[in-house]
């Protein structure tokens, strides 16, 4: 099982139409450090685990806070924490971890769709800090629903644009692309169509995105493989309607999981031998893998457990 | 000399209610016709129900539905959806659904001695927006049951109490009953190993949804 941190409800607050902030404060004292950029998994009291951006100050190491969109079509993890979460509820969150770290560069673009702003805010503020020149490009369907926009606005006005989408349409990103100089990096977090469209106008190379959704692809029909447990010694075979996941789960094998579906990287593992077929959209660092999602073009892979 | 057993007298239901006495009038006035904050607080915390439905000619069946808590969504104040995991494909529920649109609900909370039910009409659906509040493990599930509530209430917990059903030492209970393996080779008069059965019926609890 992950290393889990202990935590207490400290405040939740609406800070827009359908979003609460939380601050969870160490119950034990201090948490584990981030960068911005970073997420930790929230286990709810209904034993859901979502994931969620670190959206506070990297330097208070005291609390933790995060900010929540309630979806329509929630399955059980926005609606619980909007609906039925109090203050003073303890919840245990995992350590950071950070699939979107901010890579030094002497220029930032940064674009937030909605709730997508919340690993952008401290990325800001210490993209900013360095003193290289940054600009926020803040995308919203309306000013009632824009969180953190007074915040924002107060801290980095100068370098903010807040586009209420009803009213203006979508930001024009040609245009923001021309004003950038060309070794400039943008990073990106939001909808699934402003992803599409950045990934559309930025270089790859150039672009950061972060994704709360996975992106939906066809693949090849599942093959059978196995699983050699290098530490154990032992084999396991992963059947074509099972994943890596469940079926070193049903072995014995506590990999810990959170999404599954390849976007929270919580069931990350390590890989010795074999060619993994990664199917995450977090984009696997080499020797690593994401058992939820990821499957094999080898017959056999060999996993450090 | 023995005789057969009589058959149970059979009481008419003026008799019952005679005996029974007056339901007493606060509990008629706890009797609600939505779901209020409290049932859905409930609700958002149950992990386990039992769905009763009927027939056209009153052939009942009660079915047990468990998953995550909270797993029967609330759509509005009068409307609550329960999936279809994967079962055994007899689909009682259904069948009775198409006949006989009554349903009856009764959550439980696991250490909780009081009880909701919730009485309403149900009907299947496979409303892609009910269908994906749902998902779960990646799969979503091919079908819901909608219930329109006519009514809903806190049931008391002297059942539960008398029963003794959330008092860890009560588990014992399970050791008195032979492995399902076991049952169903003598059941069936299979001639098959017990313990390959129950490691097959294991194997079918590794995959739930």
């Amino acid at each position: 099982m992950q290393q889990m941190q202990h935590t207490t409800l400290d405040h939740i607050e609406q800070i827009a139409e359908g979003v609460v902030s939380l601050v969870l404060r160490g119950t034990t004292g201090p948490l584990a450090p981030w960068e911005p950029g970073a997420h930790i998994d929230v286990a709810l009291p209904n034993w859901l685990t979502r994931q969620y951006s670190l959206c506070g100050d990297p330097a208070d190491r005291d609390a933790y806070r995060i900010a929540v969109r309630h979806d329509p079509l929630s399955r059980g993890g926005s609606e619980y924490i909007h609906r039925f979460l109090r203050r003073g509820r303890t919840l245990d969150v995992s350590l950071p971890r950070n699939h979107f770290p901010l890579v030094p560069a002497p220029e930032y673009l940064f674009l937030a769709g909605g709730i997508g702003i919340t690993p952008i805010l401290p990325m800001l503020r210490a993209a900013a800090a360095s003193g290289v020149p940054v600009s926020l490009v803040y995308a919203g369907r309306s000013p009632a629903t824009i969180p953190f926009a007074d915040e924002l606005l107060s801290l980095h006005g100068d370098v903010v644009r807040i586009v209420a989408t009803r009213h203006h349409g979508r930001p024009d990103l040609t245009a923001l692309r021309s004003a950038l100089r060309p070794d400039a990096l943008v990073y990106c977090c939001g909808p699934a169509p402003m992803l599409a469209a950045a990934e559309a106008t930025f270089p790859a190379e150039r672009l950061h995105v972060e994704r709360f959704q996975p992106v939906t692809r066809t693949y090849a029909p599942n093959t059978p493989f196995e699983a050699v447990c290098a530490r154990s010694g032992r084999t396991v075979q992963v059947p074509p309607d099972e994943s890596l996941l469940d079926a070193l789960t049903h072995a014995g094998y506590p990999v810990p999981s959170g999404c599954r579906e390849g976007v929270c990287g919580s069931c990350e593992v390590t890989l010795l031998g074999g060619e993994p077929e990664h199917r995450d959209d977090i984009g696997a660092p080499a020797g690593r893998m994401y058992a939820c999602v990821s499957r094999a073009q080898s017959p056999q892979l060999v996993v450090d457990l | 000399m023995t005789h057969a057993p009589a058959r149970p007298r059979r009481m008419s239901p003026a008799e019952v209610r005679a005996r029974l006495g007056e339901p007493e009038a606060m509990i008629e006035a706890k009797i609600r016709d939505r779901i209020d904050d409290y049932f859905r607080l409930f609700i958002a915390h149950a992990p386990f129900l039992t769905l009763a439905t009927a027939d056209a000619s009153g052939r009942a069946d009660c079915s047990p539905r468990g998953d995550y808590p909270g797993f029967v969504k609330v759509l509005d104040d009068h409307t609550l959806a329960i999936p279809d995991r994967p079962g055994n494909k007899i689909a009682d529920s259904f069948r009775n659904l198409a006949e006989n649109d009554g349903v009856g609900l009764l959550f439980l909370i696991p250490g909780l001695r009081e009880m909701l039910r919730v009485n309403g009409r149900g009907y299947p659906t496979d409303d892609p927006d009910v269908l994906a509040r749902m998902r779960t493990e990646a799969r979503t599930p091919e079908l819901a049951i909608v219930v329109e509530v006519a009514e809903a209430y806190f049931h008391c917990g002297r059942a539960l109490v008398r029963s003794r059903l959330w008092d860890p030492a009560s588990q014992a209970l399970a050791e008195e009953i032979p492995s399902i393996g076991e049952i169903a080779a003598a059941q069936f008069g299979l001639d098959i190993d017990p313990g390959l059965l129950e490691r097959t019926l294991q194997d079918s609890y590794r995959k739930l949804y």
